[in-house]
């Protein structure tokens, strides 16, 4: 910046006690730019802000179950296997990535042996060949108890030896072989369907034991990750690894502040066939201003947004402005927003009632409240299409109304099949109906849905009190089974990988635990749980389960999707018809915005964000030092 | 005096330990959530929660918790002095973090706390001086809109005007001083003024009022009729009388904000101690909220005090021997 127009900035400044007078005077809109978008090119800094890291173990891959690492990962490092960071169904595709090629799989399921692809190297400041037993380590941090794996349970009691309980990652597993550099090999206790997709997940990426041993707790490595994908943390090759003691955090990471990417100048493109790399570096930074960043990304300051969706007013300009709407980009999360009805607290422990629930409610008013058709679509059931692969098609909806406002007649019809609607008038007349503790989060858009749940579910004499709380203090107020929330509309789930088995684990009887449980509505809880978790069953109450559905579904191999899709998708119907745990109202996307400077844009229809690998932008950022 | 400054430390110290006890007790014996659960995934297993709330050292008895919160206060933790202990979000350490912020918002608030002075105390005495004329009007005037305006719509208003109009502010965010001393002034004269001119406004009443009560008291009539030039009477009688109650209110006034200004560091992105403890309220992150409000009261007593010594120097009346 030139040192007149500094000057010239702040006289204008000095001048900012006029603000009232300009302040009230009327002015034009936004330019939108062009909006055409030019070929993809190689070059530029991919420069885009959110409000918050957010992360939930400190960025350590180990642990990391936050969906939006995943996608910085995905530029990062590399698994066995790897999706094309596209979007849509194609996005969730897996091909081989470190491996050279799929794996073989044994006859009986069990076994799964991977061969490495030759010369691939971890980033600086390691800089060696990743063998077999990088891959097994990632496994060994993975079995970790002191690391807490957040996702530990997709291998624990599934590959032999892997039970989360191990004291340090030096440990190996005695169901991972790794013969020679090149090969690896899983044993597994039983044919798990989805273990393709388990075995590519981003804490399975290798990990380099002379850096990471020096880690020890929960989150510790995630200032210290090593790259073994097209970027690395700027800085990683000043990383001093000739002792634990001299490392310090990488500098182009701060937790508060931003991350900076650059290439890794060890990797081969010609070994990657899943990832363009089209910008030099990445330069992701914390705003705390949600409008700022999208006055940013309209000023061409900042390429894209990323994590937040735009603010309605910003929302709407786009949607409406012809100029404007090629910058704005609505890709499925592969996300479910429901209510929860739990099936041992009254009046819900009565499915007839959970029926009434399902036919009142008026999804569209909630969608519209959302911020309309662009931030989702009305669920009629519980899997998003896409991680079904779409088997139960469009017109699935068990629960259909006009519009999708509700349907008052047949929600009364249900109530009056209902023990609660004594005088069987379609209206539950019982004390158990008033008063109902339902719980949801603090802050638009579940705020402003709530009134429309609340008026919905009165209309069929349900009168619920909301209890509006922060977002982890709502997760784990429902968690915590012995509270026995009755009905809540701050839960929203989204698949891991795009295997309907991420979605079943909301259901499983055997995931029910004291604290920290997910399966909200307690389906499948048996008499032996409820009395070790402090739930009191109503009398005769028999809760159904859909275990054994879901084991049987487990059996089918995902080298077999329309087999194994149809299995899930008659267990969702099962769901929807005859246990009735929720009502699902909207299956959400994530809105981009994008700058003109952004050519080329992608979404990554794993980790439900923009696609770092395979978008392009024209741009003379550099990264600053 | 000494002797009145070492009582007044010592207060500090049982005002410390007070406020973190009873933080101690509403975060960490009353809170909302469980930290182990919410840091433990969205699917943890028993062993995973009880694991991460020994690595919190919340499987400790209460007592000794505060204990050890209170040791590493006085002596440091592994992370160095005062040890603020490990933030749960970040997984960093506190401590880092904290100065890390606390140098925007401490330029924040000086920066702002000299605009407002030097805003507010000329528009108080104008118009304390020119009282019932059209410069009083308009400078009352003034200090009602500024007084009533909230600080995020002018904050929003002068971003609006200077940056996405003029083009003559380069928008939020900050930058340090050591990289560029014109980036850093052009970043930070906006929210400086934006944050000043609520408190301009206060002030230019408070001295105002003050003013023209002083004026009307007999020693002011004996000074003009001794021949005092009316400047003399108005800036070496009149003015440091009604000045002691604004040395009062700039005390407290920057002791809250060393706490953070929570809208304008939103507004501006200016990543401070305000919106990182706002961050952290929501996150449930509870070591950084009780580093900042421990530090936070430190701050406001230590303000206090140097108040109180500060108000003996301009009232020959104030004696604390």
């Amino acid at each position: 910046m030139g040192k007149r127009r500094q000057r010239l900035r702040l006289v204008g400044l000095a001048l900012a006690v006029a603000l009232v007078a300009a302040a009230c005077g009327g002015g034009d809109n936004e330019s939108g730019g062009t909006t055409q978008q030019a070929t993809a090119q190689k070059g530029g800094v991919l420069r885009t802000s959110l409000t918050d890291f957010g992360w939930v173990n400190g960025f350590d891959p180990t642990g990391e179950y936050l969906a939006f690492a995943w996608t910085i990962y995905g530029a990062m490092s590399r698994s066995l296997l790897g999706t094309k960071h596209i979007a849509n169904a194609p996005g969730n595709e897996l091909f081989p990535d470190l491996a050279a090629d799929m794996p073989q799989i044994s006859s009986d399921g069990l076994t799964y042996t991977f061969k490495l692809k030759p010369g691939i190297k971890f980033g600086p400041p390691v800089n060696r060949v990743i063998t077999s037993k990088d891959v097994a380590y990632a496994f060994q941090r993975i079995n970790t108890a002191p690391l807490v794996a957040q996702y530990g349970f997709y291998y624990f009691g599934v590959v032999k030896g892997m039970d989360g309980k191990a004291k340090s990652a030096d440990q190996p597993i005695s169901g991972i072989e790794t013969p020679d550099d090149q090969t690896i090999i899983f044993h597994l206790v039983k044919p798990t369907g989805d273990f393709l997709y388990r075995a590519f997940m981003p804490a399975t990426a290798p990990i380099p034991q002379e850096v990471a041993k020096c880690f020890t707790k929960a989150g510790d490595y995630g200032r210290y990750v090593i790259s073994s994908g097209p970027y690395m943390i700027q800085g990683s090759d000043k990383l001093d690894i000739s002792s634990c003691k001299a490392m310090k955090p990488i500098s182009g990471f701060d937790p508060s502040r931003e991350l900076k990417l650059v290439r890794n100048p060890n990797y081969d493109q010609a070994t990657d066939n899943l990832r363009s790399n089209y910008v030099d570096a990445m330069d992701l930074t914390i705003n705390t201003n949600v409008d700022d960043i999208f006055n940013k990304v309209q000023a061409g300051q900042l390429d894209s947004s990323i994590v937040e969706p735009p603010p309605k007013p910003v929302l709407q300009q786009y949607v409406t402005d012809p100029a404007k709407k090629p910058y704005l980009h609505s890709n499925s999360s592969d996300a479910t927003s429901y209510i929860y009805l739990n099936l041992t607290t009254p009046p819900f422990d009565d499915i007839n009632v959970r029926k009434a629930a399902n036919w009142i409610m008026d999804k569209a008013a909630i969608q519209q409240a959302y911020g309309g058709t662009t931030l989702g679509d009305v669920a009629t059931h519980i899997w998003p299409p896409i991680v079904l692969g779409d088997r139960l098609g469009p017109d699935y909806n068990p629960y259909a109304t006009p519009g999708n406002h509700g349907d008052e007649a047949k929600a009364k019809e249900a109530m009056k099949q209902s023990k609660y609607d004594t005088n069987k008038d379609g209206i539950c007349d019982a004390s158990q109906c008033k008063n109902l503790v339902m719980i949801n989060r603090n802050y638009s858009p579940y705020s402003e849905a709530e009134p429309v749940v609340v008026s919905s579910l009165e209309k069929i004499g349900i009168q619920v009190k909301p209890r509006e709380l922060a977002t982890s203090a709502a997760y784990t107020t429902v968690q915590t089974v012995k509270n026995n929330i009755p009905i809540g509309m701050n839960a929203r789930w989204g698949k891991d990988y795009a295997d309907p088995y991420t979605f079943a684990v909301l259901f499983i009887s055997a995931g029910i635990s004291a604290t920290g449980n997910n399966n909200f509505a307690l389906v499948g809880l048996t008499p032996q749980q409820a009395s070790e978790f402090g739930v009191k069953l109503p009398s005769g109450a028999q809760i159904p389960s859909v275990d054994a559905d879901i084991d049987g579904c487990q059996k089918v191999s995902n080298a077999q999707p329309d087999q194994r899709n149809d299995c899930f998708a008659n267990v969702d119907k099962k769901l929807m018809e005859q246990v009735v745990p929720w009502v699902p109202y909207l299956w959400q996307r994530q809105i981009t915005v994008t700058a003109p400077s952004m050519t080329k844009f992608e979404f990554d229809q794993f980790s439900g964000y923009l696609s770092i690998t395979q978008v392009a932008v024209n741009n003379k950022a550099t990264v600053p030092s | 005096m000494w002797r009145y400054i070492v009582r007044r430390l010592l207060w500090v110290v049982v005002v410390m330990l007070v406020v973190t006890s009873i933080t101690f007790l509403v975060f960490f014996v009353l809170p909302s959530t469980d930290p182990a659960v919410t840091f433990a995934g969205k699917n943890p297993t028993p062993e995973q929660v009880a694991e991460v709330r020994h690595q919190f050292g919340l499987d400790k008895p209460v007592p000794v918790q505060y204990l050890l919160f209170i040791k590493h206060i006085f002596l440091g933790d592994q992370y160095g002095w005062p040890g603020l202990g490990f933030s749960y979000s970040t997984r960093s350490p506190v401590r880092d973090q904290f100065f890390g912020r606390v140098i925007v918002t401490v330029q924040l608030a000086v920066g702002a706390a000299l605009v407002w002075l030097c805003i507010g105390i000329p528009i108080g005495i104008i118009s304390a001086i020119k009282r019932r004329t059209l410069v009083d009007r308009l400078s009352m005037g003034f200090a009602l809109f500024f007084v009533s305006a909230p600080v995020f719509w002018l904050g929003l208003m002068g971003l609006w005007l200077f940056w996405y109009k003029l083009r003559i502010s380069p928008g939020t965010g900050y930058v340090s001083w050591g990289t560029s001393f014109g980036d850093w002034l052009s970043h930070m004269i906006l929210p400086w003024i934006v944050l000043a001119l609520l408190y301009a406004a206060f002030y230019a009443r408070m001295t105002r009022g003050n003013l023209i009560e002083t004026m009307g008291q007999d020693y002011i009539r004996t000074a003009r009729v001794k021949g005092l030039s009316e400047s003399k009477v108005i800036f070496k009688h009149g003015l440091r009388a009604s000045l002691t109650p604004v040395v009062t209110l700039i005390g407290l006034d920057l002791g809250a904000l060393l706490g953070g200004a929570v809208i304008t560091e939103t507004v501006f992105n200016l990543q401070g101690v305000g919106q990182w403890t706002v961050n952290s309220v929501f996150q449930g992150d509870l070591p950084v909220i009780l580093a900042v409000t421990v530090v936070v009261a430190i701050a406001v007593t230590l303000m206090n005090l140097v108040v109180d010594i500060v108000y003996a120097y301009l009232d020959p009346r104030v004696r604390y021997n």
